[in-house]
């Protein structure tokens, strides 16, 4: 057929690895956009997902939902170590905290490397969702459709509950004003435990359902924080809308882009991020109202 | 605010791998005895490999290959007991000079082996041949200036590809779509397959007639690459790839409209733990390597035999078998050298080695770049018992220069 069925499968992959991006760099824009914690140990809660549902699934359903399970956990575990040893710096601005998250990051990734050993680690899914489907002619893998469905649904949950339902609410206004939000009766070491441990269960099922995609290996947690941040920084901290259609405009520009151009593939994804900088830049300057303050900017 | 954080924690890292190199040089002992060693009193036998830092998964066959011989062979080189001073490259490059100084001025080695990234080979040999002592390297092989004192157990970058390039001009009807890395071990494997194939008369299916190459290690996602490979009407693929670049190629290639166009490669795309972590997707790869666990041979059989009783009868992988062959190398020249026992005299002894019986054939030493002239198998990724191996299905082309 024609020049436009060789880019059918690059844009359809577009849309699954975009979702990816977007599932991977949600906790990070929760609790970094919302919370005011630069968490530079995210993609180490992600490769920690990703390592216990390989390790707990063994190709049954069963054991892939409670690798799921255990991801989410193990994440939220993690996100409660995060809370406990960012809430003394909450007042201190971002420059400590990113350098204990650091610290945490680097003390996670030996842990993991110890445990699990350098090697890429094997990830086995159950055998309905590992093979291919046909779609208009061609093959295409089962379980990056069943990704699109999953994450699309992760994705109107997560607006749901940050824009519609009470607790949503209250994280919200724990950011335009953390004292209003302790005079009206909730702790503010609970708000940021809470968030705290949301963005790393987001984190650790990020891992667990990306692991078939990008395995866990140690260089996971680099790969998923380098572009968690792109996804952020383009689509604002915090908004969820925001990060939603930058990671779906990243994943087209991975696929779509490198088959137009395979050789400007290396420059295409952060030279677009720069002119994408440079434009709010200028339109920033312009209309002087819209600060893209880190705490204030949400959904 | 982003961008300027990734290059800080980057650099960190280097330090914290500088520092625990230098905390590792710091520790180990060094109760050994002077190079002059007479009669069978013990020599010291440095070895350098990644036990940190960004190739510690690759460090420890360096290791352990050199350690059976060892163990097979009563601990002895040359009818010395031997004192094995193993250092940590991290790294590598000038994160390694401070580990191989420590085992030249204070711990008096005869020879260093090992080594597993490039720039690490870049930052020792100038020291050791400086110094007088043979580095038998067992991982990549950059280009060096002086050659007298480095001993290559592995490969040039090209062979791979100069092996199987001849094969495919011949045996696929129609043009090839070569991919390899951004970087230049990834130019260099790359070269060594695009110019032995065109010379013999092959076509590349690729854009402009040139390889691609893929952002490394950034790529994660080969899908779209696959689609341009399918539109173009290649009949064949030939691709480098290692690590987690390798496992994402070949499962994206497994689950795409490419996955009817035969995939060849080097070796190293199925070799050990990538082939594990591949799983089913890797079935029906061929590659091109010069080490294949079921070559039949006395010498092959006592390795594999050796290596499965130690290692959950795992089949050993080919890094192993060129760290064996370092151990073996060394074993004969100590033997030749004598009681006139120095780093100069073993170095000489290498040098004036003929052929050398390995698990991989016999093959021997170029004069000239001091790297093996061997053969290169095909091989086929198949089922072989219960698991997933590479099983030699003929033979390639002898090189070497």
């Amino acid at each position: 057929m024609g020049t436009l069925d060789t880019y059918f499968v690059p844009a359809l992959d577009g849309v699954a690895w975009g979702l990816l991006l977007f599932v991977a760099a949600a906790g990070l824009t929760l609790l970094f956009g919302i919370g005011g914690v630069l968490n530079i140990a995210h993609g180490t809660l992600f490769a920690l997902g990703g390592y216990l549902a390989a390790t707990v699934s063994d190709g049954s359903w069963s054991t892939a939902i409670l690798g799921m399970v255990v991801a989410t956990v193990g994440g939220t575990l993690g996100g409660a170590v995060l809370a406990a040893g960012t809430l003394p710096l909450a007042e201190r601005g971002h420059l400590p905290q990113a350098l204990l998250t650091f610290g945490l990051a680097l003390v996670g990734g030996d842990i993991l490397s110890t445990i699990y050993g350098g090697d890429p680690h094997p990830v086995v899914i159950p055998s309905s969702v590992s093979g291919t489907m046909h779609i208009f002619g061609h093959v295409y893998p089962t379980y990056r459709l069943m990704f699109i469905v999953v994450a699309s649904v992760l994705a109107l949950a997560g607006t749901y509950v940050l824009g519609r339902t009470r607790a949503g609410a209250l994280l919200r206004a724990a950011a335009d004003d953390r004292d209003m939000v302790g005079a009206m009766g909730y702790a503010p070491w609970r708000v940021h435990a809470a968030l705290c441990g949301a963005a790393g269960a987001l984190a650790g099922l990020a891992g667990g359902l990306g692991a078939p995609i990008i395995g866990p290996a140690p260089d996971a947690a680099d790969k998923v924080l380098m572009l968690s941040m792109v996804v952020i920084v383009l689509g604002r901290p915090g908004s969820v809308a925001g990060a939603f259609f930058a990671a779906i405009a990243v994943g087209e520009i991975e696929t779509v882009g490198v088959t137009i151009s395979s050789n400007w593939a290396p420059y295409l994804l952060f030279g677009l991020m720069a002119l994408a900088l440079v434009g709010r830049t200028f339109r920033g300057s312009a209309d002087s109202a819209g600060a893209a303050g880190v705490a204030g900017a949400h959904a | 605010m982003f961008s300027s954080r990734v290059p800080a924690r980057l650099r960190a890292v280097l330090a914290v791998g500088a520092v625990t190199a230098l905390a590792a040089a710091g520790c180990s002992s060094s109760t050994s005895s002077k190079s002059a060693a007479k009669g069978d009193s013990p020599i010291t036998i440095g070895l350098i490999t990644a036990l940190t830092g960004s190739n510690k998964a690759l460090g420890p066959d360096h290791l352990n290959g050199f350690q059976l011989y060892l163990d097979t062979h009563g601990d002895k080189l040359g009818g010395h007991t031997v004192k094995l001073d193993v250092g940590d490259e991290a790294n590598g490059g000038a994160a390694a000079v401070p580990v191989a100084k420590k085992m030249i001025e204070q711990d008096h080695v005869l020879a260093i082996a090992g080594i597993v990234a490039t720039p690490t080979i870049q930052a020792v040999v100038p020291i050791a041949t400086a110094a007088g002592v043979p580095v038998v390297n067992t991982g990549g092989r950059p280009t060096v200036k002086d050659v007298s004192h480095l001993w290559t157990m592995s490969f040039m970058s090209t062979d791979p590809g100069g092996a199987m390039g001849p094969y495919l001009a011949q045996n696929v009807q129609g043009s090839v779509y070569a991919f390899g890395p951004d970087y230049q071990g990834g130019y260099d494997q790359l070269r060594g397959f695009t110019d032995s194939y065109t010379k013999a008369g092959g076509k590349l299916a690729n854009d402009g007639g040139k390889p691609t190459f893929t952002p490394f290690p950034t790529t994660d996602d080969f899908t779209p690459y696959l689609a341009k490979v399918k539109a173009s009407g290649a009949k064949a693929i030939y691709c480098f790839y290692t690590g987690t670049n390798a496992i994402a190629f070949v499962k994206a290639w497994a689950q795409s409209d490419a996955k009817d166009i035969p995939l060849y490669a080097a070796g190293f795309i199925t070799e050990g733990a990538t082939l594990k972590a591949e799983g089913p997707a890797a079935n029906g790869i061929t590659t091109s390597m010069n080490y294949s666990p079921d070559i039949s041979s006395a010498a092959n059989r006592a390795f594999v035999s050796a290596w499965g009783q130690k290692y959950n009868g795992e089949a050993p992988p080919a890094t192993a078998m060129y760290s064996w062959d370092a151990a073996s190398v060394l074993d004969q020249a100590i033997a030749k050298a004598g009681s006139n026992l120095t780093p100069e005299t073993i170095n000489a002894a290498i040098k004036a080695m003929g052929q050398i019986d390995s698990p991989r054939g016999t093959w021997q030493l170029s004069a000239d770049t001091h790297v093996p002239v061997q053969k290169w198998y095909l091989r086929k990724v198949e089922m072989d018992g219960t698991a997933l191996a590479n099983v030699k299905i003929g033979d390639l082309a002898t090189i070497g220069s």
